[in-house]
């Protein structure tokens, strides 16, 4: 027994060293095998077990995480990013639906208390469903900060714009300028931020789970490799065509590879399908629905500055082009682009109308308010009674876009629980199949050795 | 053997590593230890002087407007090729008012309709052009918009308790003076503060360019002057806290008094603000018509009518109405 440790180089324990010098050991003991032919076959079936064994783990692990990745999809990821959007939606419609009722003056008309109530509710709810998932995403929990710790400051101060509202006092006023500026200078913008972070994670995750897992798919080309090549040796060292064994392990590992193949292109060309016609037409969707909200919002400002608004309505007429004309910056030409199935179509070109309608309507508004008819510019505005009201039309539009973004959501949820299908019995199978070529290369090589006995 | 002592050690070495490397504390809660408090859009804290300083202002009569004809013409026949004319043609007055100072120009939350004592002035105007004191477009106008709103021609009048002053002389007309007031101190009802000299280092409000916000920054206690776009962020910022004094005109700190009975006014009137209507510098002759409108409402009764139903809220007793002066 040679100890590599120079004496008296501290007071390393005897057994220690031992740990230490085993490499230096198997290699001796390994090479001295290797001279022999038997020794040679012992080697050979040895590494072959292992690799086997090792491909077999790599690739059944490999399989799993694809599979976790696709449900998290579905569970997780898509879930998260569709609450956070609604966390947008909810907020802003809940800044327009107070202007609306300012404006209505006296006290607020029921059915515009309720639409304000439920808004905030379902912004509360879906913010719980999206800040469950932001730890380790520091961007994603400042939002999620910032939208927690605001949100019951906005809805108090409504609440006092409110009380003051009721006693005929201008301070009320005040307080809801104050309540929808906090909207539009924090939480508006933390939503949205939070709603492309969510999305960005979710294109992510999308990509994890359509790309091809090249280490694994390693492994197995150099297992089947290394199957071949070991009978080919054996061949010309035995003269004997076929081992059984190896041949056993060899179409095990076919196998895998066929059926591995097969799953991870189905899959990945279904989790795409979910990509191209579900989330990222719900995103160009997304995308059009916050436009017209802002819009929206501006519309009901400008009436509320009751002509020191200018700078509203100029917001206004910039964003129009994002949900109007021919141009490729109109989002709804976009959505209609991605659209595939009729249905969708038919909610986008319905969109599109009621998009052109409202700013018509819009105009009307304008004129009327610049003509002087303030109280007519404001009920042509908010009134939903009426059939051509601004408001009709926004609140058409912003059904239509609703329909349609669940249409893209379920696209999204067939596709990808197709992929996740696909992959049932993948992992396990491939760890089955690594074990049946263990198994193979050990028989096979057994046989040989015993003929040195 | 060799090789069983060998992993004992093995497996003793890497248990001690791992437990080194736990320490066993609890997961901090998320902490916060203060929260953003909004303030109204637009509040400014110590904003920059007014550039409008440059030129010296020469010494005038902020008072003295244009004499009027000696009688109104009648409504509905305004002379031709006059600026009255022109509205009449039109059909309705442009007035450049308040939305937000309670008794002077205000929204009344339960109507929609503008309400106040500058509301009634305005009216009394489209009155003597049309008949018809309903004919009027009004315009909300921010204190710092006033002067832009009458030079690009935006409007008519600007009826927002609008002190006349020699600076705002150069670039627009006044009318006669219809309201003398001055400015105070509105603060906490607790707080013990009489003058502004005490407020130093102190937050103080008032709006965006109006004459107060000069007065506050000019006082040499070194206040901290927070502008605003209108009077009744001053208000929600001393509920909230957020400013420790709000100075500017009695008659605004009056309508804040009267919607909220937390604050109190207090000291002494410590400028003279003459309250005058604006006119594009062009139009004398509107000058000379709306200065005839005010001194018959001021003959009828109907300013002391009006201000009975709108400032007798204060409970303070009515003052009479200012003496017209004229340049000639």
């Amino acid at each position: 027994m040679v100890t590599t440790t120079p004496v008296g180089e501290g007071p390393t324990a005897p057994g220690a060293r031992r740990v230490l010098s085993l490499p230096a050991t198997a290699v001796r003991s390994v090479r001295k095998s290797a001279a022999s032919t038997p020794g040679r076959l012992f080697l050979i079936g040895v590494s072959l077990v292992l690799l086997a064994v090792l491909t077999g783990a790599f690739g059944a692990i490999a399989m799993q995480q694809k599979q976790n990745t696709i449900d998290n999809l579905l569970s997780h990821r898509e879930p998260v990013a569709a609450a956070s959007q609604q966390i947008y939606r909810s907020l802003s419609d809940a800044d327009a639906t107070a202007a609306s009722a300012f404006l209505s003056g006296g006290t607020m008309p029921t059915e515009l208390r309720e639409r304000y109530d439920l808004d905030i509710a379902t912004a509360g709810a879906n913010l719980a469903k999206a800040s469950a998932d932001v730890s380790g995403v520091p961007d994603a929990e400042e939002q999620v900060n910032v939208l927690s710790q605001q949100l019951p400051i906005y809805t108090g101060l409504v609440e006092t714009a409110r009380a003051y509202n009721r006693q005929g006092f201008p301070a009320g006023a005040a307080y809801l300028r104050e309540a929808s500026g906090l909207m539009r200078a924090e939480l508006l913008p933390a939503a949205q931020r939070l709603y492309e972070i969510d999305f960005d994670r979710l294109s992510a995750e999308q990509d994890a789970a359509s790309s091809v897992p090249w280490f694994s798919l390693a492994l197995v080309l150099v297992l089947l490799g290394a199957l071949l090549a070991a009978q080919r040796y054996l061949t010309r060292r035995t003269n004997r065509l076929l081992n059984v064994g190896l041949v056993v392990a060899t179409g095990a590992v076919v196998v895998a590879l066929i059926w591995g193949t097969v799953a991870l292109l189905i899959e990945s060309s279904r989790v795409s399908a979910g990509h191209d016609h579900g989330s990222e037409q719900v995103e160009v969707i997304v995308q059009a629905r916050i436009v017209a909200l802002k819009m929206r919002a501006n519309e009901t400002l400008t009436l509320v500055a009751r002509g020191d608004g200018g700078d509203y309505e100029d917001e206004f007429r910039k964003l129009a082009e994002e949900i109007s004309g021919n141009g490729d910056r109109n989002l709804l030409n976009q959505a209609r682009g991605l659209a595939e199935d009729p249905e969708t179509q038919n909610l986008i070109d319905a969109a599109q109308k009621n998009a052109d309608d409202w700013l018509a309507a819009h105009k009307r508004v304008r004129e009327l308010d610049d003509g002087g008819s303030y109280q007519e510019a404001v009920s042509l505005a908010i009134s939903t009674a009426a059939k051509t009201s601004a408001a009709t039309m926004f609140s058409q539009l912003d059904d239509n876009l609703m329909k349609a973004l669940r249409n893209g959501r379920q696209h999204f949820a067939e596709e990808t629980s197709a992929a996740s299908n696909v992959m049932t019995g993948l992992a396990p199978g491939v760890a089955v199949l690594a074990l049946v070529a263990a198994a193979g290369v050990t028989m096979g090589i057994r046989d040989r050795l015993q003929e040195y006995r | 053997m060799r090789a069983v002592r060998a992993s004992v050690v093995f497996v003793t070495l890497l248990l001690a590593v791992s437990a080194c490397a736990g320490g066993g504390r609890p997961v901090d809660l998320a902490k916060v230890t203060s929260v953003n408090r909004p303030t109204p859009v637009g509040a400014e804290e110590n904003p920059p002087a007014s550039s409008g300083a440059t030129a010296p202002t020469p010494n005038c009569d902020p008072k003295a407007s244009f004499r009027p004809e000696p009688s109104l013409p009648a409504a509905g026949q305004m002379p031709d090729r006059s600026t009255m004319k022109a509205i009449q043609d039109r059909g309705q007055l442009i007035a450049g008012v308040d939305q937000n100072t309670f008794l002077f120009g205000f929204r009344n939350p339960t109507t929609n309709a503008l309400e106040g004592f500058d509301i009634d002035i305005v009216r009394e105007i489209a009155k003597a052009i049309f008949g018809d004191p309903n004919k009027v477009q009004f315009k909300v106008v921010t204190s710092a918009g006033r002067i832009k709103a009458l030079q690009n021609g935006d409007v008519d009048v600007v009826v927002r308790t609008m002190t006349a002053t020699c600076e705002r002389w150069k670039d627009i007309n006044f009318s006669a003076i219809y309201y003398m007031a001055g400015q105070r101190l509105l603060v906490d009802r607790a707080s013990k503060v009489t003058t502004l000299d005490q407020l130093g280092g102190q937050k103080v409000c008032a709006a965006k360019g109006s004459t107060s916000i000069k007065t506050i920054a000019a006082n040499p206690a070194k206040l901290i002057p927070v502008q605003v776009d209108n009077w009744s962020d001053c208000l929600i910022m001393l509920q909230q806290g957020q400013v420790e004094a709000v100075s500017t005109d009695d008659t605004i700190l009056a309508g804040m008094v009267a919607q909220d009975p937390n604050v109190k006014m207090t000291g002494p009137r410590f400028t003279e603000e003459p309250y005058g209507i604006g006119i594009p510098k062009a139009n004398v002759d509107m000058v000379k018509f709306v200065n005839g409108v005010l001194a018959k409402v001021i003959a009828e009764d109907t300013w002391a009518r009006s201000y009975d139903k709108w400032l007798g809220q204060t409970g303070e007793p009515r003052p009479e109405p200012p003496a017209p002066v004229y340049q000639d």
